[in-house]
């Protein structure tokens, strides 16, 4: 059965998951990171609604997921200047690579990613 | 429809919305907690929760947990930022009743050409997101250790 201890630690697993990806991004290490921001907000997804359906609570607060112009929020993670800019840098790169927003990425197909540049073909299973 | 013609109308006026806002909260003797917070931290999220409300009203999607991320922003600052609960609330209770303000001022400008019904389908999403971000409120302040 799932408790609230696996609840928690699911939440904590989260948090540690975003942090490394921030940490990743803000040492500009871009690479394929957005389909690993992808899987994770899946598990965010599943712990908001694990905790909206009333049978667990929130005595541990999963780290929002969301970059939008919040320098207050990397700040509280642990974030120095240069590492926000490298951050943001990375939501520019998602932009470029992928030819559309980060949050707009997140709604796509995981098979659409991992592309260099905006006309390359989405990496597939070989058949 | 109106959905659209009335998130085009928020979405050119955020930062309108966000110094009404922001004078509604200095201004307010209920909220302590906000003289602390410099410019930049009152200013917080709010433009970015009133994008992700237009973007929820373009689409005509209903807030709930999942597409409501920046409201949880907003949520998990001002609880690491020390302030009060009730505070909180208040602040959200300024912003909904500002953004509704500003529509139903707008509305009723005949050239608008938005209906009681149309109003109503957006202040409904406004006011179902602001509910989201009160749900979520109430578990950080009454459950996190």
């Amino acid at each position: 059965m799932f408790t609230q201890d696996d609840f928690e630690q699911l939440i904590k697993n989260y948090n540690e998951d975003l942090l490394y990806l921030l940490i990743r991004a803000s040492e500009q290490s871009y690479e394929c990171l957005i389909s690993s921001f992808m899987m994770l907000k899946d598990l965010y997804n599943a712990i908001i609604k694990f905790q909206a359906s009333g049978k667990f609570m929130f005595r541990i607060l999963p780290y929002p997921l969301s970059f939008r112009a919040n320098d207050d929020l990397l700040r509280t993670m642990g974030f120095n200047e240069e590492g926000i800019r490298n951050i943001y840098g990375f939501l520019e790169f998602v932009k470029q690579t992928q030819g559309k927003e980060f949050e707009e990425c997140l709604e796509d197909s995981v098979y659409n990613l991992c592309k260099r540049t905006p006309g390359d073909q989405p990496w597939r299973m070989k058949s | 429809m109106a959905n659209e013609k009335l998130s085009g109308l928020l979405e050119r006026n955020i930062e309108k919305i966000t110094e009404t806002w922001m004078q509604a909260v200095r201004n307010d003797a209920r909220i302590d907690s906000d003289e602390a917070l410099s410019r930049y931290e009152l200013r917080d999220h709010v433009p970015a929760i009133m994008e992700e409300i237009c973007e929820l009203l373009r689409a005509n999607e209903i807030p709930d947990p999942t597409n409501t991320l920046e409201g949880r922003v907003k949520v998990y600052l001002r609880f690491q930022q020390g302030y009060r609960g009730r505070e909180l609330a208040r602040e959200v209770s300024l912003l909904r009743m500002i953004m509704l303000d500003f529509l139903v001022d707008h509305c009723a400008d005949p050239s608008m050409q938005v209906s009681l019904k149309g109003y109503y389908s957006s202040s409904r999403i406004i006011n179902l997101y602001m509910d989201e971000i009160l749900i979520n409120a109430i578990s950080a302040y009454s459950e996190a250790v």
